[in-house]
């Protein structure tokens, strides 16, 4: 058993730069599907991107970001998200 | 007289030379430093895609995916050329030519029919003026591309090899490994090439996958086909910038040697007009004794 990291790392990358890099507590994304959180400790995933809002949560703080398309990836309490399309809000 | 004038009309004229070569290389090497950022800032999404494409892709089964056809006879194919809008740039625009322009024979030999999609007026201009016929011609993209740039160069294509009107996509662009090294290189796009996954930290089977590996690959694959092309077209753009500092860099030093041998004969030649007017005034007031 591995044991979870303190936080979760996340980057959110788009072609052209990395838009965010950074610890977070929580993050919600808009899978396909509906919406996927993920908290420390997630079993590894790859999930498809539907469009709507990527909330990024570290202690009280919440970034938030705008992505339509992409995907994204949990290993190791590493959260990429990629997306052709994402915006800081 | 006439003599030390017409060389001080030519340093002129090479100064104001040399003042225009220096402002472009100045103008070339603070774009340059923009460009090569965004060839940096592009390297994580790309490398990022191949490692997940890498993880899900099961060699065996590409057939599935239509991006990875690989057709037994490849009959057409289509060339991206990619060059610049603007010249002084050295042998920038010459050496993406010249070496599209080998690719084009060599499938030609093979008997495959080619089309020509050209960015950047260089480029359409020379294979305009050979008489060949450029199936598309895009001189709107900046030395500052986009994603969005990518994916209208790419969606096209892609589409047509999923039609099967295409069975190979070749994107001809400057590799960007330094300012002083842009060598020009061909990568094809199509059938994609499938990047292979080195580490083997888990296996995918244990990855929850949703909605399932194949639609999640057969709608990242189109991703990297347009990141390819996203990257040539950044790559080519810094490759430019560098090839024109290069370029005035060199234009600027020769100016400037040519400027201390065009004043070096202006001072003699000035040298030797007075040196003739004092021995004709002497020579006058020896005449007048």
């Amino acid at each position: 058993m591995i044991m979870p990291a303190e936080r979760l790392r996340v980057a959110v990358i788009s072609p052209e730069r990395t838009i965010y890099e950074g610890d977070a507590d929580m993050v919600v994304a808009p899978a396909w599907d509906g919406q996927v959180g993920i908290l420390r400790g997630h079993a590894p995933m790859v999930v498809l991107l539907g469009h709507g809002d990527l909330r990024i949560r570290l202690g009280s703080a919440e970034e938030q970001f705008f992505v339509a398309g992409g995907f994204l990836q949990v290993v190791d309490d590493v959260v990429t998200v990629l997306s052709e399309r994402a915006e800081a809000e | 007289m006439a003599k030390a004038r017409e060389i001080r009309r030519r340093i002129r004229s090479v100064e104001k030379t040399r003042q225009i070569t220096k402002t472009m290389e100045m103008v070339a090497t603070s774009k340059l430093k923009r460009a090569t950022d965004r060839v940096y800032a592009a390297r994580p999404f790309a490398q990022r895609l191949a490692e997940v494409i890498g993880r899900l892709l099961e060699p065996e089964l590409r057939e599935r995916y239509p991006l990875l056809r690989q057709p037994e006879r490849s009959r057409r194919a289509a060339v991206l050329l990619l060059t610049a809008n603007r010249g002084l740039a050295g042998a920038f625009n010459t050496n993406l030519i010249r070496e599209a322009r080998g690719l084009v024979q060599r499938l030609r030999q093979d008997g495959i029919e080619v089309e020509l999609h050209i960015v950047g007026k260089k480029g359409i201009g020379f294979f305009r003026f050979q008489r060949e016929r450029v199936a598309s011609g895009r001189t709107d993209i900046t030395d500052r591309p986009t994603a969005d740039d990518a994916a209208s160069l790419a969606d096209p294509l892609m589409a047509a090899f999923e039609r099967r009107e295409l069975d190979a996509v070749y994107v001809v662009y400057a590799q960007f490994r330094s300012a002083m090294s842009t060598p020009p290189r061909v990568l094809r796009v199509l059938p994609v090439e499938a990047p292979k996954e080195k580490r083997h930290d888990g296996h995918v089977h244990n990855y929850i996958l949703s909605p399932s590996a194949d639609e999640i690959l057969n709608r990242i694959l189109p991703l990297y086909v347009r990141n390819s092309i996203y990257r040539a077209l950044v790559e080519t753009a810094a490759a430019e910038q560098g090839a024109r500092r290069t370029a005035m860099k060199s234009a600027t030093d020769n100016a400037g040697e040519m400027l201390d041998i065009l004043r070096r004969t202006y001072n003699r030649a000035r040298q030797a007009q007075i040196t003739q007017e004092i021995a004709e005034i002497v020579g006058g007031a020896a005449g007048l004794e």
